[in-house]
C-alpha cells in the first residue's frame, strides 16, 4: 500500500518526498487500516492515566488543605467564643486569622494555576490521540517510538538523555519526566537505606494505597525495626520496642505471621547464622523494598511494570518473521551475545510451519535485520 | 479514523476541569465569606464599647453564622461532585483503553548493554547525535565512534544535498570510488548532472556547456546520457515542451538522493531504515492481536508464560515480508539451510527432504513428480536459491 512503502524508505533524512507520495494518493482508507487505528490507539492507556492519576492527586492535596485551614479557623473562632479573653487578644486573634485566610487564598489560587497546567498537559494528550490520520500516520508512529525511547530512558534514571530527547522532538507534554524524577527520590534514598521518604511518600497516597490493600508502609517499617535491631545495644532494643508498638502493632490484625517472624529477631541478634532471620538482615532486602515501590508507584499511576520499549519489541520480534542468518559468522556473534540456554529455546521455537519466534533471545533478529536489504 | 474513543474520554475530562473550575469559584467565595464575617467582627468588636456590645456576644453570633455555613465551608456537595466526575473519567479510561499491556510481554530478561547500543545506533542513524552522546555517557557505555563518524558524514551528506550542494557527496565518493564501481555505480555521474541541470534551469547555456565540457569528459561510458544532456541545451527557457522536461526537473534530486541514501547503507552494510524502528512498528501492529491471544488463552486457562509457540501466526503488513519462504507442498516444511528447495526437470519445486524420501534415497531410481506425472531422476534436480 502507497502509504506503508513510503514509512519503508522513510529516514528523518529522507524529506518532501514521502508526505508528497501521501497526499497525492486518492485517501481510500480500507476499513482494515482505520481499524488498526483504533486498536493501536487503544494500547494507550499509560499515555493518559498518568496525567489523569496525577491532576486527581493535586486535587485531592490541595483540597484536603483546604478543609485543614478552614476548619482550624473556624474552630479558632470558636475557643475565641468560648474562651474569656480580652479584648486586644480578641481583636490579634481573629487578625490572625483574617491574615491565615489570605494567605490561603493565595495559596489556592497557586494550586488552581498548578491543576490548571495539569489539566492542559492531559488535554494535549487527548488531542494528540486524536490527531492521528491516514496522513499523519508515520510521523504519529515517529513520534510513539520517541515516546518509547523516552519512557524506557526515564526508567532506567537516564533523566538527562530523556530530557534532551523530549525537548528536541517537541514531546514534553507526552512524557511524564517529572513523575519519574519523583519516584526517582524516593528510590535513592531507598538504596541509601532510609526510609523517611518512601514513608512521606505513602502517607501522601494513604487512601489509594489501603484501597488495594498494599503492604508497603508495613515493609518499611519493618526494615526501620530491623535496623534498630541491628544496632545491639541496649539502648536500640529498647527504642526497637517502643517503635514496634508504636507502628507496627497495627498491622498485626492483618500480617500477623510477618509481624512474629520479624520480631523474633529481638532474640536472634544480627549476627545470627540461622538461615531463617539470617535473611532477614541481608543487605538485599533493601533492593527487595525498591522493587515493591516500583511496583506500588507503577500501579498507583496506571503504568506497566514493563518498559514499553520491552513490550513492543517483543511483540514485533514475535511477529516478523525471518530466517536465521545463514551467514555463519554473524551466527557466533550471536551465540556469544545470549547464553546457551535461550539458544536452545530459540531454536526450537523456530521452526516449520508458523515460523513465528517467541522472543526468548529474540534480540538476535536485530542482528538478523542487519543483514536484510529492503 | 475511530473519534468515538477519545470524544467520549474528552467529554468526560471536559467534565472534570469544568466541574473543577466551579470548585475553585465556590473555594474563593466561602473563603471570602468567612472572612467577611470575621472581619464585620472584628469592626463590630473594635467600635464595640461605644455601644455597649460584648465581644463575647459578637463572636457568639459569628460562631453560630459560621457553624450554620460548615457543610457549604467544607465544599462537601462541590467537591463530591469533582470526585464522582473523576472516578467516571478513569472507569471510562479503563474501559476504552486496555488496561494493562504488559500482560502480552514473556518473563525474558533484556540485556541492557544490547539495548542500551541498539538505542544508541538508533539515535545516530536518526540524526540525534546529541542525545546519542547523552545516552552513551549516561549508559556508561564505550563510545561508538565508528557508527557515530559513518552517520554523521551520512547527514552531513544528505543535508547538503538538501540544499543542492554535492560537494560532501561527491568526497564520500571519491573515497569510495573502488567499492562504487564494483557495484557499477552511477551516483558520480547522476551527481555531476544534477549540477548541470541546475545552470540550465537558470537559463546559462555558456556556463553549463563550459560545466559540461570540465566534468562530462571523465565519463565516457555515459555517452548516452552526455547526448541528452547537451541537447537539452537547445530548449533553454522552455523545458516543459521538450522531450527531456523530466530530467530537468527538480525532482531529479529526490530520486538521486533516494538512491545516494541507498548506496551509502549497502556500502556499510547496514540497513535503511532502522531495525529498531521496523521492529517497533511491527509491535504496534501485533500487539493488540497479541492481548486478544492472551485474553483468548486466559479464558481456556492456558498458561500464556508457558507458551512455547505461538499458536497462530501474526499477520503482518507486506512492508514487513523481507524474504521469501518457500514452504514445499509435500511435507509442508519450511526450507532451510539443510533443505534448500530443488527444482525438478518439470518446472515443479519441491524441499530436497521430500526429493531423497521420493526417490527412497538413490540417486539413479527415478520418481514421479508429485505434480505432474512426469518422471525424474534425483541427480537431475538442481537446488533453488532466492
Amino acid at each position: 500500500m502507497e502509504i506503508d512503502s513510503a514509512t519503508n524508505g522513510n529516514s528523518d533524512a529522507v524529506m518532501t518526498e514521502s508526505s508528497a507520495t501521501i497526499t497525492s494518493s486518492p485517501v481510500v482508507v480500507p476499513a482494515s487500516r482505520s481499524n488498526q487505528f483504533t486498536e493501536s490507539l487503544k494500547l494507550e492507556h499509560q499515555l493518559l492515566r498518568v496525567p489523569f492519576e496525577h491532576y486527581k492527586k493535586t486535587i485531592r492535596t490541595n483540597h484536603r488543605s483546604f478543609e485543614k485551614e478552614v476548619s482550624t479557623v473556624v474552630n479558632g473562632v470558636g475557643e475565641l467564643a468560648d474562651s474569656d479573653w480580652s479584648k486586644d487578644v480578641t481583636v490579634s486573634r481573629l487578625t490572625s486569622l483574617v491574615t491565615r485566610l489570605q494567605g490561603l487564598k493565595r495559596k489556592l489560587e497557586e494550586g488552581s494555576n498548578v491543576e490548571n497546567l495539569q489539566a492542559q498537559r492531559c488535554r494535549a494528550r487527548i488531542d494528540h490521540l486524536d490527531s492521528v490520520d491516514v496522513e499523519n500516520i508515520t510521523e504519529w508512529n515517529n513520534t510513539k517510538l520517541k515516546r518509547i525511547l523516552v519512557d524506557y530512558m526515564l526508567r532506567m534514571s537516564y533523566f538527562e538523555t530523556a530530557t534532551k530527547l523530549s525537548e528536541s522532538s517537541n514531546i514534553l507534554d507526552l512524557v511524564d519526566i517529572d513523575i519519574f524524577r519523583e519516584a526517582k527520590k524516593v528510590i535513592d534514598a531507598l538504596k541509601n537505606r532510609e526510609v523517611a521518604s518512601a514513608l512521606a511518600w505513602c502517607a501522601d497516597n494513604k487512601t489509594r494505597l489501603k484501597k488495594s490493600k498494599s503492604k508497603f508502609e508495613f515493609q518499611l517499617r519493618l526494615q526501620e525495626f530491623i535496623e534498630l535491631v541491628r544496632v545491639d545495644t541496649a539502648e536500640s532494643y529498647q527504642k526497637a520496642i517502643q517503635y514496634a508498638r508504636k507502628h507496627l502493632a497495627s498491622w498485626g490484625a492483618t500480617h500477623m505471621n510477618e509481624l512474629q517472624h520479624v520480631l523474633a529477631t529481638l532474640a536472634f541478634k544480627s549476627t545470627t547464622e540461622c538461615l531463617k532471620y539470617k535473611v532477614l538482615f541481608e543487605p538485599q532486602q533493601w533492593d527487595v523494598l525498591v522493587d515493591q515501590f516500583k511496583k506500588e508507584f507503577c500501579k498507583l499511576y496506571g503504568m506497566t511494570m514493563e518498559p514499553l520499549l520491552n513490550i513492543y519489541l517483543q511483540a514485533g520480534l514475535s511477529a516478523l518473521k525471518t530466517p536465521y542468518p545463514s551467514n555463519s559468522i554473524k551466527f557466533d556473534v550471536f551465540n556469544c551475545l545470549f547464553s546457551a540456554s535461550e539458544n536452545k529455546v530459540a531454536e526450537s521455537n523456530f521452526s516449520k510451519r508458523h515460523p513465528n519466534v517467541i522472543f526468548t533471545g529474540g534480540l538476535r533478529l536485530y542482528l538478523d535485520m542487519s543483514q536484510i536489504w529492503f | 479514523m475511530d473519534v468515538t474513543g477519545t470524544v467520549t474520554v474528552r467529554d468526560a475530562f471536559d467534565r472534570v476541569s469544568k466541574k473543577q473550575k466551579l470548585y475553585h469559584s465556590v473555594t474563593q467565595d466561602v473563603i471570602d465569606l468567612v472572612c467577611d464575617g470575621i472581619q464585620d467582627t472584628l469592626t463590630r468588636i473594635q467600635l464595640g464599647n461605644d455601644d455597649g456590645v460584648e465581644p463575647e456576644s459578637v463572636l457568639t453570633e459569628l460562631r453560630r453564622k459560621l457553624d450554620a455555613l460548615l457543610p457549604i465551608i467544607q465544599l462537601q456537595k462541590s467537591h463530591k461532585e469533582t470526585k464522582w466526575s473523576l472516578s467516571k473519567l478513569v472507569k471510562l479510561l479503563e474501559v476504552s483503553y486496555h488496561p494493562d499491556i504488559s500482560l502480552a510481554c514473556f518473563s525474558v530478561d533484556f540485556d541492557i548493554n544490547l539495548v542500551n547500543k541498539i538505542l544508541i545506533h538508533h539515535c545516530y542513524r536518526e540524526g540525534l547525535f546529541d542525545v546519542g552522546d547523552c545516552l552513551v555517557k549516561e549508559a556508561g557505555r564505550e563510545e561508538e565512534t565508528e557508527v557515530r563518524s559513518q552517520f554523521l558524514e551520512f547527514h552531513q551528506i544528505v543535508d547538503s544535498l538538501k540544499l543542492r550542494n554535492i560537494e560532501p557527496a561527491m568526497r564520500w565518493i571519491f573515497a569510495n570510488r573502488g567499492k562504487l564501481k564494483q557495484k557499477s555505480s552511477k551516483l558520480e555521474f547522476k551527481l555531476l548532472s544534477l549540477k548541470y541541470c541546475d545552470i540550465l534551469r537558470e537559463g546559462k547555456s555558456d556556463d553549463a556547456l563550459e560545466y559540461a565540457r570540465t566534468h562530462f569528459t571523465q565519463y565516457p561510458l555515459h555517452f548516452k546520457e552526455i547526448q541528452k544532456l547537451i541537447t537539452c541545451l537547445l530548449w533553454i527557457g522552455n523545458f516543459e515542451k521538450s522531450p527531456y522536461a523530466e530530467i530537468v526537473s527538480l525532482s531529479c534530486w529526490d530520486k538521486v538522493t533516494k538512491e545516494l541514501i541507498m548506496e551509502y547503507h549497502h556500502l556499510l552494510d547496514q540497513p535503511i531504515n532502522s531495525p529498531l524502528k521496523v521492529a517497533l512498528s511491527a509491535g504496534y501492529e501485533s500487539l493488540p492481536s497479541l492481548l486478544k491471544l492472551v485474553h483468548l488463552m486466559a479464558l481456556t486457562k492456558q498458561e500464556w508464560q508457558a507458551m512455547k509457540q505461538l499458536p497462530v501466526p501474526l499477520e503482518l503488513g507486506n512492508e514487513y515480508k523481507f524474504h521469501s519462504a518457500f514452504v514445499c507442498p509435500v511435507s509442508r516444511d519450511q526450507s532451510s539451510e539443510e533443505n534448500p528447495p530443488m527444482q525438478l526437470p518439470c518446472g515443479h519445486v519441491i524441499s530436497k527432504q521430500s526429493m531423497m524420501r521420493l526417490s527412497k534415497n538413490c540417486a539413479f531410481r527415478t520418481f514421479k513428480c508429485p505434480y505432474c506425472p512426469a518422471e525424474t531422476l534425483a541427480s537431475a534436480c538442481r537446488q533453488l536459491y532466492f
